[in-house]
């Protein structure tokens, strides 16, 4: 009971703000529209993402982003461009784009030894994911092929079972 | 209505004081502090980093000497680390491009397996992440139960040391320490998050300032 008339009176006494809430909302509102027209240079980049790939593949996309997150980012980073001469980008990188399923095997297997990307040489180990699934891994594809202005790639679940067959 | 006023009164008087503030706070010092008496009045005696001796990436002794009228920021990683260390470097690469002229700036990395990261693994480690020189970041290795003793709580105060369960077989903070000229620790900074790197480059001048 006395939770109830508090409650009343509650309501009674921010009777006299709805004129200042209603204009704080207001303002929420432009300031949300300004962060919206900011941000639409991003949204562009990920138009054309959405354009590429069917609904299917977007979902294996939003699925890779978080498997990349997990297990790939800390070394490849966030912007997909690596790190110095030590770890090779995945963003524009022709040894990712032009030999699809050495990509494959090297999530599942890891890398040793150097290699060239881009024309430059790297030599810094990458460590296997032996607990990756097929489908796993193919989202990640997927994510990895399409991120960063990557201009995606002609990839099912048919290429990646072919690896490890 | 008149509460309404005075609430945003006091929240602006707030921000502006927590914005103000700021530039000219002193960074904590931190660890356990113990107390001497001395002719009768009551010492202060902080926690501070012990004397030490490595070997950086161009051969070059590194010890406590080498900072003695620097401040540093110091951490521990390994070169052939699959986890936190890539975005740790990314990360410090941030400081180091932001203080790498200022002579009396200095970072110092420690790996934490020795046994592979040798003065030439580093050299070529350092040089491949975009650190020329050893002028400004040290990156040292030396006895491993002395690196492993310096991080500890004699020391830096962080996690560091073997352990065959994690990936890599090491594990090892991801925290970048600021210690000041006098080898106290004035700030413990996540060095996995770019947010908590931010805050370490905007208190680094403030540190540099009491030197001034």
């Amino acid at each position: 009971m006395t939770f109830l008339n508090f409650w009343l009176s509650m309501n009674n006494r921010s009777g006299f703000k709805v004129q200042g809430s209603r204009f704080q909302v207001y303002l929420l509102l432009v300031v949300a529209f300004a962060f919206t027209l900011s941000c639409s240079s991003e949204q562009s980049e990920n138009a054309k993402v959405q354009e590429r790939l069917s609904m299917t593949e977007l979902q294996q996309f939003t699925s890779g982003k978080k498997i990349y997150k997990q297990r790939c980012q800390n070394c490849h980073m966030e912007d997909g461009e690596g790190l110095g001469k030590l770890i090779p980008p995945l963003k524009n990188s022709n040894y990712l784009l032009e030999n699809l399923p050495e990509a494959v095997r090297s999530i599942k297997y890891g890398l040793k030894g150097p290699i060239i990307v881009n024309g430059k040489s790297y030599n810094q180990p990458m460590p296997a994911n032996p607990n990756l699934t097929n489908i796993e891994i193919l989202e990640l594809m997927i994510y990895i092929t399409n991120a960063w202005d990557n201009p995606g790639a002609e990839i099912d679940l048919g290429v990646v079972e072919s690896v490890f067959e | 209505m008149k509460k309404l006023n005075l609430i945003s009164i006091l929240l602006v008087t707030l921000i502006i004081a927590s914005c103000g503030g700021k530039s000219t706070s002193i960074l904590p010092i931190l660890g356990r502090q113990e107390y001497k008496e001395v002719n009768g009045k009551l010492d202060t005696i902080y926690h501070t980093v012990p004397d030490f001796s490595f070997v950086d990436q161009d051969s070059t002794e590194v010890t406590e000497d080498t900072f003695s009228d620097k401040i540093y920021v110091a951490d521990f990683f390994f070169g052939t680390c699959p986890t936190i260390c890539p975005v740790m470097k990314q990360q410090m690469l941030r400081v180091y491009d932001a203080f790498k002229d200022n002579p009396k700036f200095g970072i110092l990395s420690h790996t934490i397996d020795p046994g592979h990261d040798t003065v030439a693994y580093l050299k070529d480690f350092s040089v491949k992440l975009g650190v020329p020189d050893n002028n400004t970041w040290h990156f040292v290795t030396g006895d491993k139960d002395d690196i492993y003793e310096i991080g500890s709580a004699a020391g830096y105060m962080v996690p560091v040391g073997e352990d065959a369960d994690a990936p890599g077989g090491y594990i090892h903070s991801g925290a970048f320490i600021l210690v000041d000229q006098e080898r106290r620790i004035r700030g413990f900074y996540d060095g996995t998050k770019p947010m908590d790197v931010t805050a370490l480059i905007n208190d680094i001048p403030k540190l540099l300032a009491e030197y001034e």
